[in-house]
C-alpha cells in the first residue's frame, strides 16, 4: 500500500513538473524569437540551450510517466487518452526546439518592415500554448473547469491564424523588393511559428473530449 | 458416502463462486483496476469467513421453506439446482442460485407433500423484488454523496484513483464476505437439517455442524473463484454498462450492503430493540441485485437507451429459473427414490422436530477433515501470500533496472 502511495505521489510531481518544462518552453520560444528578432543572438544561442535541456527533460518524463501508469496499472481508464495528451503536449516543446534549431540554422532575414508582425505572431502563437496548461492542469483537479480554460486556446488560435494570413499577404502582395526564395523562405519560418498554435489547438480538442468523459 | 453426498452442493458452490464473483470484483477486474490474482485471493478468504461467521441467518429461513430431512434429497435438490444453474448459464440466460434453490426445495416439498409455507415463501420472493430496488436506492445515494466529494475537494485525479482502487479492495472483501454470508444458504441450506456433526473446538472459536457445513461450501465456492471466474470477470467491466470506477465501486458497495442487511442477524435483533419489524434472513440474488443498482445509476445519470431486450432476458431469468428447477428437483427425486432406493425425505408430521431427524448424527470423521481442511488453508494462504510479496517485489525491481538501462543506453 505505502508503495502504491509513493508511486501515486511521484506520478503526480512528475506529470507536474512535465507541465511546468512545457510551459517554461513556450515562455523561452517568446522570449528567443524576440532575441532573434532584435538581433541578439547571443541571448537567442541561449534560449536555444535552455529549449534543448527542457525538452530532453520532458522526454524523460513523458517515458517515466507512461511506464509508471502502465506497470501500476494507474487510471486504467482514461490512461491512453492520458498518454496522448501528454504525447501531443511533447510535441509543442519538441517542435518550439526544431523551429529554433531551424532558424539558428538558416538564419532568415526578417526585413524591418515585417519584424512587428513576426512578433506578434510568436506572441500569440505561444499564448495559444500557455493557456493550454491551466487547462491541462485543471483536467486533473477540476475537470468541470477546463472546457472554459480551453476558450482563450481557440481565441489565440484564431488570432495567430488572422495574423499569419495577414503576414503572408503582405509578403507576397506588397513587398515587391523581396525575391522569391526570401518570400517562400519567410513563409516557411510563418508555418513554424503558426504550427505551435496548431499544435495547443490539436491537444485542446483532445482535452475538451477527455473533460466530457470524465464528467459523465 | 457423506462426502458423495455433499458433492452436488460442492459443485453448486463451484458454480457460484465462477459465476456470482464477478458481481463482487468484475467491474474491477474488467477495468483492470484491481488485477484478478489480488481480487480472487481477497474474495476467496472473505467468502469463507463469511460463510461461516454469518451464514446462519439465511439458511434458516430457507429450512423453514422445507426442512429436508434425508441426505439423499438434499443431495438431490442442490444437484438439481446445480443443474439447473449450469444450463440457463449455458444459454447465457441471467441466473440466480437462489431461485434455483427455492424452486428446487418447492419441488422436494410437492414430491413428499409438505405444503410450502406460504409466509416464507413471499418473504423469499418479495426479497427477488426488494433486493434490486433496495440495492438501486443505495447505489444512486452513495453515487450522489461520492460525486459531490469529488467536486467539492478538487483531489487530484490520480490520488482519487488511487483511494478508489483500496475502496474497490475493501468493498469487494466487503462484498465477497456477504455473498459468503448470504448465498452459502443455496449451497449448504439444503444439507443442514440432515447433517448433525460434533462441534469443532479449534480453540480459540467453536465450529457447530452447520458452521462446518459452511466452511466446506465456502471453499467450493472459493474453489469456484479461483478457478473459473477470471474469465467472466474480466469480461464483466464492459458487459453491462461501462461504469466509471466510481460508479463501480459505488455498485459493488450497494450490493454488499443489500447481501449483508439480508444475513445480518445482529443487525436485525438491533431493528428489533429499536421497535421496528425484524428483517427477514432470506438468501438474495446478487445477480440481480447488482441489475438493480446499475440501473438506478444508469436512471439518475438520464440514461434513456435502457437495453429493454436485456431486461426481458433477465426478467424471462427470473421466471425460468425456480420454475426449471422445481420440475428437475421433482423429477430427479423420483429418479432416486424409485431407481436408486435411496431415501429422499418424507411429510414431516406437525410436531416433529426436524432436527432430530437426523440419519447422520454424531459422524466425526467429517469433523477430523473440516481440522486438517482448515490446517490445509493456513499454510496455504501464508504461502500464497510469501509468493505473492516475492512476485510484487520482483516486479518493481525489473521496472527500475529496464527504466535504468533505458537511460544509460540514451546517454
Amino acid at each position: 500500500m505505502a508503495v502504491f502511495e509513493r508511486t501515486t505521489k511521484n506520478l503526480i510531481v512528475k506529470i507536474d513538473e512535465f507541465f511546468d518544462n512545457i510551459e517554461i518552453g513556450l515562455l523561452i520560444f517568446k522570449e528567443g524569437l524576440k532575441s532573434y528578432f532584435s538581433g541578439d543572438m547571443e541571448s537567442f544561442l541561449h534560449h536555444i540551450q535552455k529549449v534543448d535541456s527542457l525538452e530532453s527533460n520532458a522526454d524523460r518524463l513523458q517515458r517515466s510517466i507512461e511506464n509508471e501508469m502502465i506497470t501500476h496499472s494507474i487510471l486504467p481508464q482514461h490512461r491512453s487518452e492520458v498518454v496522448r495528451l501528454i504525447d501531443e503536449l511533447d510535441e509543442i516543446i519538441d517542435s518550439i526546439k526544431r523551429s529554433m534549431n531551424e532558424i539558428n540554422i538558416e538564419l532568415p532575414t526578417i526585413p524591418e518592415k515585417l519584424k512587428k508582425d513576426f512578433l506578434s505572431l510568436a506572441e500569440t502563437s505561444a499564448n495559444a500554448g500557455e493557456e493550454l496548461i491551466p487547462a491541462a492542469r485543471a483536467y486533473f483537479r477540476a475537470p468541470y473547469t477546463v472546457r472554459e480554460k480551453l476558450l482563450k486556446v481557440y481565441y489565440f488560435e484564431s488570432e495567430a491564424d488572422k495574423i499569419s494570413m495577414n503576414t503572408k499577404k503582405k509578403i507576397f502582395q506588397e513587398m515587391d523588393e523581396l525575391d522569391l526564395a526570401h518570400k517562400a523562405h519567410l513563409r516557411y519560418l510563418i508555418h513554424h511559428i503558426e504550427n505551435i498554435s496548431d499544435m495547443a489547438q490539436k491537444a485542446a480538442d483532445l482535452l475538451s473530449a477527455m473533460a466530457i468523459k470524465l464528467m459523465i | 458416502m457423506i462426502l458423495f453426498f455433499l458433492t452436488s452442493g460442492l459443485f453448486l458452490g463451484w458454480s457460484l463462486g465462477a459465476n456470482d464473483a464477478s458481481n463482487v470484483f468484475g467491474s474491477a477486474v474488467g477495468s483492470k483496476m484491481v488485477s484478478f490474482r489480488k481480487a480472487a485471493i481477497i474474495a476467496s478468504i472473505a467468502v469463507i469467513i463469511g460463510a461461516v461467521m454469518q451464514g446462519e441467518g439465511a439458511s434458516h429461513t430457507l429450512g423453514k421453506l422445507g426442512a429436508v430431512n434425508a441426505i439423499g434429497g438434499s443431495f438431490t435438490l442442490a444437484l438439481a439446482a446445480a443443474i439447473t444453474v449450469y444450463v440457463m448459464t449455458k444459454f447465457a440466460l441471467p441466473v440466480s442460485t437462489t431461485q434455483a434453490i427455492v424452486g428446487a426445495i418447492i419441488g422436494w416439498n410437492l414430491f413428499t407433500g409438505n405444503t410450502t409455507d406460504p409466509g416464507t415463501l413471499s418473504k423469499i420472493v418479495g426479497t427477488w423484488i426488494s433486493g434490486p430496488v433496495i440495492g438501486a436506492v443505495f447505489a444512486v445515494t452513495l453515487y450522489i454523496i461520492i460525486i459531490r466529494f469529488k467536486k467539492r475537494s478538487h483531489i487530484h485525479l490520480i490520488k482519487f484513483e488511487s483511494f478508489i482502487r483500496y475502496g474497490l479492495i475493501i468493498v469487494g472483501a466487503f462484498g465477497a464476505f456477504s455473498l459468503g454470508a448470504n448465498n452459502i444458504a443455496n449451497v449448504m441450506g439444503v444439507f443442514v437439517p440432515s447433517f448433525n456433526l460434533h462441534p469443532l473446538n479449534l480453540g480459540f472459536l467453536t465450529l457447530s455442524s452447520s458452521q462446518q457445513l459452511f466452511l466446506i461450501g465456502g471453499l467450493a465456492i472459493a474453489t469456484g473463484i479461483l478457478t473459473y471466474s477470471k474469465k467472466v470477470m474480466e469480461t464483466i467491466g464492459g458487459n453491462i454498462v461501462e461504469l466509471s470506477s466510481e460508479a463501480a465501486m459505488v455498485v459493488v458497495l450497494a450490493q454488499s450492503l443489500v447481501l449483508f442487511i439480508f444475513s445480518s442477524t445482529s443487525l436485525s435483533a438491533f431493528f428489533v430493540r429499536l421497535g421496528l419489524p425484524p428483517i427477514p434472513m432470506v438468501p438474495v440474488s446478487s445477480s440481480q441485485v447488482i441489475i438493480g443498482c446499475i440501473i438506478g445509476i444508469g436512471l439518475y445519470k438520464g440514461v434513456r437507451n435502457i437495453n429493454f431486450k436485456l431486461l426481458g432476458m433477465i426478467a424471462i431469468g427470473w421466471l425460468a429459473t425456480p420454475v426449471l428447477s422445481g420440475f428437475l428437483a421433482f423429477f430427479s427425486l423420483f429418479f432416486i427414490k424409485n431407481i436408486f432406493n435411496i431415501d429422499v425425505g418424507h411429510k414431516i408430521m406437525p410436531g416433529e422436530n426436524t432436527s432430530n431427524l437426523i440419519a447422520l448424527a454424531g459422524d466425526s470423521s467429517v469433523s477430523g477433515i473440516v481440522r486438517y481442511l482448515l490446517l490445509g488453508i493456513l499454510a496455504t494462504g501464508i504461502f500464497i501470500l510469501i509468493v505473492y510479496w516475492l512476485l510484487e517485489n520482483r516486479k518493481s525491481r525489473d521496472l527500475k533496472k529496464s527504466e535504468e538501462k533505458f537511460w544509460k543506453n540514451m546517454k
